[in-house]
């Protein structure tokens, strides 16, 4: 390698690198996004270490094994105090108290327990159908916008199809058919979500793939696939991950009103849809089962739109100052 | 291209797309032995079995799937839109369709001009004061729009404004349904709200608003937080533009500045997304439905779901389709107006 040719290698690393500080910088400056990136790190942590803080097999209604069966809680305490209050036969719905600060589920389960167990199975769920969504949506929307001609005709045209549906009508026929397990609503959902990054790619691979070093590789003799997997694709994902960041608050929030809705697999699995769907039928009496899950989801959904807001007024050229 | 050339190919593809979607829609009620068999709701008791195979023969079902597509095509074309489920009392589809869908085109406007008459002045503060303590706010009521789960703020205001309300002994907002004056005023549109007011009566029209101001405003509030930071985006780019520094030079005051020859242009990009909220507010309509017990149709497209009751979940991804396809085309129609710039 000459000399002149590690010099220009390394000021572009410098300039990279003074990119990334730069950007840095700014998101420092805004509160509201450190807030978002400081919750979101928070909540991932918490996806990790859930089973740890909290005994899974909590999560199970017929109460311990260990205690056959049974809650090691004193029940007779909590009637004592006077905030039971009783259902009937099978729910146990108690009121906050210094047992449950949250209070408790139908099955007599602690909210802040289930609360705790639940993140983790939302945030993987909403991982799993995020990047399943931008990674099909961005091969395809590379593949409509490199390609072009009747190939980019039939993939806008079936993106169309999937945009002009009302979009929970499409995940809840798919999963009411397919039966209700964790898999057939990752996949309905992540019908709903494709679309998007179809777009989105294409009007970046059309913009990209004019310019002038593309046509420098091609001269190179650089293979199609390697112009597109290892230049023009890798240029123009900013706008993918800002846009996956954004949704994936909404793909939890759909996933969690999909089991509200009444397709989650168990009733007793901890999910917090599933948690406040409980809570509906109590809504007026019990309030806070579905007032504590909804805020969860609120406050997860929140980081994330906080860190991709952040993000895109960050990496968008035209708001960038 | 002349313009009535490109409205002419954007509904001819129109009819390629609702095509598509009732394949899928078609495919996915139908195809799967979890679904109903979409002769249920044709059966009542006095059929003999005789009678139930000749309903079967006439609309296809004994025919393999996609046969069966065809046969309903050719019913559909013919104006027989089926018989929906046991659950509406396996009355026609058109009948039960039609006779609430008005009650959801009240909710989605409703939503509609909260959303704008909100968002649209939190988006312009939001841009105007980049990055000072208004744009916080504004950002974080946007972003906390967007964050929250619909039926859940709708049960949040349900829990305020009528539990807690009623407990303390205050006026109170009505928690569930669309009219609690049922039948009080003729249906003319269908519309609780503009049936008052077509009818005179003040008292009507005001509990049918009464009633929909909970529902509107859960409803509203996603589609708000999108508008919002679409304006500001649209108002920042416009405001680094050279024009508005030379409007400023001039000595316009601020104010004939921003409204007069920025807001024009920033809106732009929110007018063209008017098509994607109204998506979002019919798919998001079904869910605040429920939670309001709203007597709309995406209230019962929820219950045919479950019924696996094709003929109703066809009719309503169709129409509901039909309408965000025409709506993206008049807001592309639209951006010809407001930007000449553009040309088709």
């Amino acid at each position: 390698m000459e000399k002149s040719e590690v010099g220009t290698i390394k000021s572009e690393w410098a300039a990279r690198w003074a990119d990334l500080k730069y950007t840095l910088y700014l998101l420092r400056k805004n509160p509201l996004v450190m807030a978002g990136i400081f919750m979101t790190l928070f909540f991932i942590a918490l996806m990790f270490l859930a089973n740890y803080i909290v005994d899974p097999r909590l999560a199970n209604p017929a109460g311990y094994p260990e205690f056959g069966g049974n809650y090691p809680f004193q029940r007779s305490y909590v009637w004592s105090k006077g905030n039971i209050i009783s259902w009937g036969p099978g729910i146990h719905l108690y009121e906050g108290s210094e047992f449950f600060p949250l209070g408790t589920d139908g099955w007599g389960r602690d909210l802040l327990k289930m609360i705790v167990l639940a993140i983790p199975v939302d945030m993987e769920n909403a991982i799993i159908i995020t990047l399943g969504a931008a990674a099909f949506g961005t091969l395809l929307g590379a593949l409509a916008g490199y390609v072009g001609g009747v190939i980019d005709e039939v993939i806008l045209r079936i993106t169309d199809i999937f945009l002009s549906i009302p979009y929970l009508i499409l995940a809840l026929v798919f999963a009411a058919m397919f039966g209700r397990t964790i898999e057939t609503l990752r996949f309905s959902i992540l019908l709903v979500f494709w679309p998007t990054y179809v777009r989105l790619m294409r009007g970046q691979i059309l913009s990209e793939k004019e310019k002038s070093y593309v046509e420098a590789l091609k001269a190179l003799g650089a293979g199609h696939a390697r112009v597109l997997f290892g230049h023009i694709i890798p240029n123009s994902i900013y706008p993918v991950l800002v846009q996956a960041t954004l949704d994936f608050g909404s793909v939890v929030l759909t996933f969690s009103a999909l089991m509200f809705l009444g397709f989650s697999p168990s009733p007793s699995l901890p999910e917090l849809g599933n948690l406040a769907s409980d809570g509906y039928f109590h809504i007026f009496d019990a309030p806070w089962l579905m007032m504590f899950s909804g805020l969860t989801m609120l406050l997860i959904a929140l980081a994330f739109n906080l860190l991709g807001d952040g993000l895109r007024d960050v990496l968008d050229p035209r708001i960038r100052r | 291209m002349k313009l009535y050339e490109y409205i002419i190919r954007r509904l001819i593809l129109m009819i390629f797309v609702l095509l598509g979607i009732s394949l899928i829609v078609f495919y996915l009620a139908r195809g799967f032995p979890t679904g109903i068999d979409p002769v249920t709701p044709y059966i009542h008791s006095k059929m003999t079995a005789e009678q139930i195979e000749m309903v079967r023969k006439i609309h296809g079902f004994d025919q393999p799937l996609y046969i069966q597509f065809f046969y309903w095509l050719r019913d559909i074309l013919q104006g027989d839109w089926g018989i929906t489920g046991t659950w509406a009392n396996s009355r026609p589809t058109n009948v039960v369709f039609f006779s609430h869908f008005p009650y959801t085109v009240e909710l989605s406007v409703a939503a509609t001009i909260l959303t704008v008459a909100i968002g649209l002045p939190l988006g312009i503060i939001s841009a105007l004061k980049n990055n000072k303590l208004p744009d916080h706010v504004s950002r974080i009521i946007a972003l906390a729009g967007y964050s929250t789960p619909a039926y859940w703020f709708g049960f949040v205001l349900q829990l305020v404004f009528f539990y807690y309300l009623s407990l303390w002994g205050l006026p109170h907002l009505p928690s569930s349904g669309a009219s609690g004056m049922e039948g009080v005023v003729s249906r003319i549109t269908g519309m609780p709200v503009l049936d008052g007011i077509l009818a005179g009566n003040l008292g009507y029209t005001l509990d049918a608003l009464a009633h929909l101001i909970l529902p509107a405003f859960s409803l509203s509030f996603i589609s708000m937080g999108f508008l919002t930071r679409i304006v500001r985006a649209g108002m920042l780019e416009v405001l680094r533009q050279d024009y508005i520094t030379l409007a400023r030079s001039k000595g316009l005051t601020e104010r004939v500045v921003i409204y007069r020859h920025a807001l024009k242009n920033a809106l732009i990009p929110a007018v063209t997304l008017t098509g994607m909220f109204f998506a979002l507010l019919l798919g998001g309509a079904m869910i605040t439905e429920y939670v309001f017990a709203w007597p709309g149709v995406g209230q019962i497209s929820l219950r045919a779901v479950f019924q696996g009751d094709s003929n109703f979940l066809l009719v309503y991804t169709l129409v509901t389709a039909a309408i965000i396809v025409i709506a993206n085309l008049i807001v592309d129609v639209l951006y010809v107006f407001l930007d000449p710039r553009i040309k088709y």
